[in-house]
């Protein structure tokens, strides 16, 4: 074989090589322990066993690796022992005597093969034969499998061939048992392979179908008529049912040919009337018919590639960024005509439609991602010692594809959460009167374009004492601070933030809330708290259906363009001087209709202020987070509304704190999406110092 | 991509199976007998498996039998690997519920056809 002829997984073959002989080494030792165990009296029949797997194993590793000598002999070998293992062989010194030098013949037989040599073909074959007395009379008959000879593999389909070159018409009836269908076999898949032999024609019987409150789904009721028009053989047909033949009713044979003449009413065939078909034969204008139109009602559905997907998605979005700016370029030429402001609505409304198709094509149900949470649920358990049980709501609820892997780790976390602090011990509920066993329920459910998740526990509800405590102590908060409860509940969001008492294996090294919080924030969502003492804490997670487009509001500073949730922002407010006053040391206050919001520079707040502000701010962007906070954000301009498309900034950067992602405005401009939520907080941990709060970098 | 769940004792076969199906496309995943795939199926919801017959623990019928009996895994097509010479074993694998199975010492693009005639 040349250089080029040189098989592409020959290195890795090497590898397995290198791999069978180690294990041979292993398997081989576990024999000899096997065997000498079973010479000091062991009657176990598990030992038995074990010597039968080893050389089972060295047997069956030899023949993949075309080790022909070793394998050969592995298998009589394992005849011997198989027939031990049924009993028919009785295991006597000189039976032993006789396992115990194959075992060395075959190690011998291993060596040679590792390094390439031949052995005694004398020596080995006499050792083989006295294995072979020992199994007994061999017999080729099919009756007991442990006795079948070791025959090479000859079948040559060929020789079963009538004339496969020809084109002929085959008329199979399939009509599959319960059987199939509970062994995981599928009729589909099934035609589809038949499908490859030639031209298919499919007629469904449906006949034997039940009224719906009479059908047990368990059951098979549906059988098929094919018409295969093929060069291929019968065999080759067999072949395909070749799985399922047993489970099914299966009838192969040549059809005779149609007759030219549209109207002979029957046609022959082969096959005598079965008992599965209940109406007569189709005639040939009937048959026409069935060509035309395969009336079998499985659903039809293509395999797509992800990114092709993912393509399309990216492409909707960027249509309707397009459509937006045509809508606002139109407009700024002045009022325009009614037709043109119709035609422009229609195009919305058909972006949009195509824009939740897209998104519906990506959907999943949250199914298999909330019952891979029992797994989570059992593993906490163990190592908590709590007992938990986990209900599950919605499981239906259909969302983007991305959202569900990305969903994956936070609902973790918050589950192990919730069961490790959230539940008391079994003993402490027992003693307050509760359900011995804790439950966290997961929920899930479609409200106003978005999804709402709830993870909901049982428990004690947030320790508002040590949250406030450990804030303290950390710095988060002020001795002295006033803080309502819910206020108290998101400092768990905060960074490196735990309470936990002891580090269990589960929880509490710290990494809990926040890493969370920033998971659903890159999904593009929001989570909050809420908790009742004594009575549990609830979750909530709202996530946006359509991933990629936001509605927000343009803002600069200093030639920086961002981009705040349209959702967030409560109004806008031209400044004049005066309007922003200083309060205490560090705190710039808006006084908006008598109160008081904190006023924060956007870009001193993210940081990005490249040289000093040359005059006071020129607007306020008033924007609420979650929690219901307030704040006054001061930049120089506010562009007005836009819908643009999200791009993820970790994806192509990283994560930023105080941006949720990024955006391509239509002029090629790139936009800091802006995360309320951290902005925010920052603000107000920072209220007691500079008004410098991060460096992002 | 498909993914497979390949049961086998045998270190060598594992890597034998891994190998034909790696380059066949399909994503793999392993067990070590029928009590570590039963772990695993929990785990990686697989689409299809394929498993050898004499493991210790739990064999390949305890596997298929458990896999059969369990609402959430019971749809999941499982193909045994037997050696030719077998049809006995091959019956009884079928009476347990294997969907349909691959000749040892197995043919890579026989593998890869069995599989694709039991999964969409």
């Amino acid at each position: 074989m040349n250089e080029g002829e040189r098989p592409p997984s020959a290195d890795a073959l090497a590898s397995v090589r290198g791999i069978f002989f180690q294990e041979c080494e292993e398997q081989l030792a576990a024999l000899e322990a096997s065997l000498a165990a079973l010479q000091e009296g062991d009657a176990d029949s598990e030992t038995l066993n074990a010597a039968f797997r080893a050389v089972h194993s060295i047997k069956g590793g030899a023949s993949a690796l075309e080790l022909e000598r070793l394998s050969a002999f592995a298998h009589q070998f394992e005849t011997a022992l198989a027939a031990g293992r049924a009993g028919m062989l009785e295991l006597d010194g000189s039976v032993l005597r006789v396992l115990m030098r194959s075992a060395d013949k075959l190690s011998d037989l291993v060596r040679a093969a590792r390094e390439g040599e031949d052995l005694d073909e004398q020596v080995i074959s006499s050792a083989e034969a006295d294995l072979t007395a020992l199994a007994g009379p061999q017999d080729d008959s099919d009756d007991d499998s442990m006795f079948s000879g070791f025959v090479p593999r000859a079948a040559e389909f060929a020789q079963f061939d009538e004339g496969a070159a020809e084109t002929r018409d085959w008329v199979v009836r399939f009509r599959p048992y319960a059987d199939l269908y509970a062994k995981a076999n599928e009729p589909l898949l099934i035609l589809r392979d038949l499908a490859e032999l030639g031209t298919l024609e499919v007629t469904l019987n449906d006949g034997a179908l039940p009224a719906l409150d009479a059908l047990d789904c368990e059951e098979g009721y549906l059988s098929w008529n094919i018409r295969l028009r093929g060069a291929c053989s019968q065999q080759a047909i067999r072949e395909v049912f070749e799985f399922v033949e047993g489970d099914c009713d299966l009838e192969i044979a040549l059809e005779e040919a149609l007759p030219v003449n549209n109207e002979a009413a029957n046609t022959e065939t082969d096959t005598p009337r079965t008992n599965g078909d209940a109406s007569p034969p189709p005639s040939a204008p009937e048959r026409k018919a069935a060509l035309a139109t395969p009336t079998s009602p499985v659903a039809q559905t293509i395999r797509v590639d992800l990114e092709r997907l993912d393509d399309l998605a990216n492409l909707v979005g960027e249509l309707v960024i397009n459509h937006a700016l045509l809508s606002q370029r139109i407009a700024s030429h002045g009022p325009s005509s009614a037709s043109v402001a119709l035609a422009l609505e229609d195009l919305d409304h058909l972006t949009r439609d195509l824009q939740d198709s897209v998104m519906a094509v990506r959907a999943q149900p949250l199914k298999f991602l909330f019952q891979r949470m029992a797994r989570v649920v059992r593993d906490v358990e163990s190592a908590t010692g709590k007992q938990a049980r986990l209900i599950i709501d919605g499981e239906d609820t259909e969302v983007d594809r991305t959202l569900i892997e990305g969903l994956a780790d936070p609902l973790t976390h918050m589950i192990r959460n919730a069961i490790d602090h959230g539940l008391e011990t079994f003993a402490e509920r027992l003693a307050l009167g509760k359900p011995p066993h804790g439950s966290v329920k997961i929920s899930a459910r479609h409200r106003a374009g978005r999804v709402i998740i709830q993870v909901a526990d049982d428990g004690a509800g947030v320790n508002r004492a040590r949250v406030r405590q450990t804030a303290i102590a950390r710095g988060f908060i002020a001795a002295d601070d006033q803080l309502s409860d819910e206020e108290i509940d998101h400092l768990i969001f905060l960074p490196s933030f735990s309470t936990a008492q002891a580090v269990s294996g589960v929880s509490g090294r710290g990494v809990g809330m926040d890493v969370v919080k920033c998971g659903v924030q890159a999904l593009g969502g929001r989570i909050t708290v809420q908790s009742v003492a004594g009575l549990g804490t609830t979750f909530t997670l709202s996530l946006p259906l359509t991933l990629a487009v936001l509605d927000g509001m343009v803002v600069s500073s200093q030639q920086q363009t961002f981009v705040a949730p349209l959702t967030t922002v409560l109004e806008t407010i031209p400044l004049k001087s005066g309007d922003i006053q200083r309060v205490g040391a560090n705190l710039d206050v808006l006084t908006l209709r008598g109160a008081h919001v904190p006023a924060i520079d956007l870009l001193d707040a993210l940081a990005l202020r490249t040289e000093p502000a040359r005059a006071p701010s020129r607007f306020a962007l008033v924007v609420e987070d979650d929690s219901g906070r307030r704040a006054a954000l001061l930049v120089d301009d506010i562009q007005g509304q836009r819908q643009v498309v999200i791009k993820s900034l970790e994806a192509n950067y990283r994560n930023v704190v105080g941006v949720a992602a990024a955006t391509i405005l239509g002029e090629g401009r790139v936009a800091l999406i802006l995360d309320v939520n951290s902005i925010l907080g920052f603000g107000r941990r920072d209220e007691r110092k500079s008004p410098r709060l991060l460096a992002v970098g | 991509m498909t993914k497979v769940l390949t049961v086998d004792d045998s270190a060598t076969m594992r890597d034998l199976l891994f190998l034909a199906l790696r380059d066949a496309g399909f994503d793999v995943v392993q067990a070590v007998d029928g009590v570590d795939a039963l772990d695993v199926v929990q785990g990686e919801h697989p689409d299809v498996i394929v498993t050898d017959i004499n493991m210790p623990r739990l064999d390949g019928f305890g596997l298929i039998e458990k896999v059969r009996a369990d609402p959430e895994l019971r749809a999941i097509p499982i193909l045994v690997l037997t050696t030719e010479s077998d049809p006995a074993r091959r019956d009884q694998a079928r009476r347990a519920g294997a969907t349909g199975w691959i000749v040892k010492p197995f043919d890579p693009a026989k593998l890869v056809s069995a599989i694709r005639r039991v999964v969409a």
